[in-house]
């Protein structure tokens, strides 16, 4: 992390940039939106200029997926400017009141979406889910989420979790309910005083409990934790390869048949960001009668649903077609069932979509351990 | 200028079910969050807008726990100067005539312009705390303000009544300002911020630091007593309508008139 005393053209290796063009040729925004990563990065070197630049609206277009700084020749990551410039709107406290309630939730109560803390396992009434003691050894302990936790379209993933792992045997525990928000979100919305408590804080708490390793259910925490928590003392996986195991070692008993065509959609952060592309298509594959379609823009070109990047706080002034409804018309022309995701923002950007453009009597938005929940024995 | 701005620490209460304890007259809060009442959060925005305007200082007066210290430091972050917490288990809180005591109490003391409250509390809704402060304090009022204009030695205030209807009200300083939502768009206290905030004068006093006799605010001066607290029974009844679109709108418009919500 940087210190203060970089400047910001320091900070962000402005001048490492060759203004090749390929941040902005690949963005994803830009057929939306009014962004052009490129003409920030070239602007952004000059100092003076910086607050004119933190005022344009097109600095929240953003949806951090990666993309520019996946195809960058340099390593740099142009879209961190763009961070870089909202954090000056977030210190001077001129944000949109959405962005303002979800950072200031996540510092009263752990969490972005104004739920109480007290209220962050109530998505296990009525199941038998193991709890995790600081310092009891346990092989795989469980990080919920925020979204995962409060969303009760999404809580699926949690519940059918827990039925799965208790079925198979599997050692694991979820973590208590002081467990707090990973901060991804407080990261990209530029909130950086915030995101360096968090990442302390989180650090502190989390390496209290002994296990071999944590697994998150929300590649948005498993990016976050993997790139900015360098102290963490347990490796951190995505759910999705830890049921690759299980499937692997025979430990899945499944039931029924799911005679679909799925399409798997990959998620930003758990795809280009964190290169993890084969594990959740072998666990879709792995249903019986499940027929696996592919994007044409998949694994490292996948388009985003433009859930990342804080704009599940902030509306884009663009009224184009959301991403999110070109990846549903896409997976209804190739003819799919089932769009498959394996993560919270993107399972509710994309099911908005689909109902936005009536296709739900045909088509039907799930994450992969909803189905995994339905086809195997528990 | 010199305002006062008299905030309070309230549990949200739309995200976890209401429970009343066995008592019978206070309320399970163990579940809900809490933060400043969200009235009193445009009330600290106007303050620190007109103090940004004209120059001056903005103190914060609360009643409540330590725990409410993050709210204070929240609003110090957005640019109130310095706070006094008045945290004393003898002041009958449920009424707001002995809230409004106290508040007076810690005030009066203080030369001041302005003084802020929100214009109701989202726990009780009483609407009475800063009227009855501006009448222990002998100074003029104006509630429910929408907008504030500070003239020489005068404050205009628009204040919202029913209807939509606009009042504008000029008043003589030192004034009391209850202020309504919307008035202004309250800013983020980033966590920098809030930790600057630190630095700052954060007084926590009792009654007897503020010199007010507890006898005079407790349960025993209290006009109010709290009898008896209940969820009220949820009834409701579904009607739903048939027909084609024209009937249906038909009778949707029938039963709107009847019912005179049209």
């Amino acid at each position: 992390m940087s210190t203060e005393s970089q400047t910001f053209t320091e900070k962000y290796d402005l001048l490492g940039c060759i203004q090749c063009g390929r941040c902005t040729g690949g963005c994803p925004v830009t057929v939306r939106a009014d962004l052009n990563v490129r003409q920030f990065v070239n602007d952004a070197y000059d100092e003076d200029k910086l607050g004119q630049l933190a005022r344009l609206a097109e600095i929240w277009d953003c949806t951090a997926c990666h993309t520019c700084a996946v195809r960058c020749p340099k390593g740099l990551k142009p879209l961190e400017v763009l961070i870089g410039l909202r954090s000056m709107i977030v210190e001077s406290g001129k944000v949109e009141p959405t962005v303002r309630d979800a950072l200031q939730s996540v510092l009263l109560e752990g969490n972005p979406w104004e739920k109480p803390r007290a209220t962050r396992q109530d998505w296990m009434e009525g199941l038998d889910v193991k709890i995790a003691e600081p310092g009891v050894h346990v092989e795989n302990l469980f990080f919920v989420c925020c979204t995962n936790a409060y969303d009760p379209r999404v809580q699926v993933t949690a519940k059918n979790l827990v039925k799965l792992l208790n079925k198979a045997g599997v050692d694991y525990a979820f973590l208590p309910e002081d467990e707090s928000c990973c901060g991804s979100e407080v990261f990209t919305l530029g909130e950086e005083g915030l995101f360096e408590m968090t990442v302390e804080d989180n650090t502190e708490y989390l390496n209290e409990f002994k296990a071999d390793r944590m697994v998150t259910l929300s590649p948005h925490c498993f990016t976050t934790y993997n790139t900015h928590f360098p102290d963490l003392k347990n490796p951190v996986i995505h759910y999705t390869q830890l049921m690759d195991e299980l499937i692997q070692e025979g430990k899945l008993a499944w039931k029924g048949e799911l005679a679909k065509k799925i399409v798997y959609h990959d998620p930003c952060y758990l795809g280009k960001q964190s290169g993890i592309f084969d594990e959740p298509r072998r666990v879709l594959k792995s249903i019986p009668g499940v027929e696996l379609l592919e994007f044409e823009r998949s694994r490292e070109r996948s388009l985003c649903c433009e859930g990342g990047g804080g704009k599940m706080w902030v509306e884009s002034e663009s009224k184009k077609e959301r991403l999110a409804e070109t990846r549903i018309k896409d997976a209804k022309e190739l003819g799919a069932d089932i769009v498959a995701a394996a993560c919270p923002f993107c399972v509710l950007t994309l099911e908005d979509a689909m109902k936005t453009l009536g296709y739900e009597e045909e088509m039907r938005v799930a994450e992969i351990m909803e189905l995994l929940g339905e086809f195997t024995e528990a | 200028m010199k305002s006062i701005v008299c905030i309070k620490y309230v549990p949200d209460t739309s995200e976890a079910e209401v429970k009343v304890n066995p008592d019978g007259k206070t309320v399970d809060d163990s579940r809900f969050s809490f933060d400043i009442n969200d009235a009193d959060n445009y009330a600290v925005e106007e303050s620190v807008l007109i103090k940004e305007d004209k120059g001056g200082e903005v103190d914060v007066l609360s009643i409540g726990p330590k725990q409410s210290e993050v709210m204070i430091r929240m609003a110090m972050a957005k640019g109130c100067d310095k706070a006094n917490r008045v945290e004393d288990d003898r002041i009958a809180d449920h009424d707001p005539l002995m809230v409004a005591k106290v508040l007076a109490g810690a005030i009066k003391e203080q030369e001041f312009d302005l003084v802020f409250t929100g214009c109701w509390a989202d726990d009780d809704g009483h609407m009475s705390t800063g009227v009855a402060l501006a009448e222990y304090l002998g100074v003029n009022h104006a509630s429910m303000v929408k907008k504030v204009e500070v003239l020489d030695g005068k404050v205009k205030a628009h204040r919202e009544l029913e209807g939509g209807l606009m009042e504008v009200v000029e008043l003589e300083l030192p004034a009391v300002l209850t202020i309504q939502t919307g008035i202004n768009e309250p800013r983020y206290a980033p966590i920098r911020g809030i930790r600057q905030a630190q630095k700052k004068e954060l007084n926590v006093v009792s009654l007897d630091d503020l010199g007010i006799d507890p006898t005079e605010v407790g349960s025993d001066a209290s006009q109010v007593l709290v009898e008896n607290l209940y969820i009220p029974e949820v009834e409701s009844a579904a009607e739903f309508i048939e027909g084609e679109t024209d009937e249906k709108a038909e009778k949707l418009a029938s039963i709107l008139v009847k019912g005179g919500l049209v």
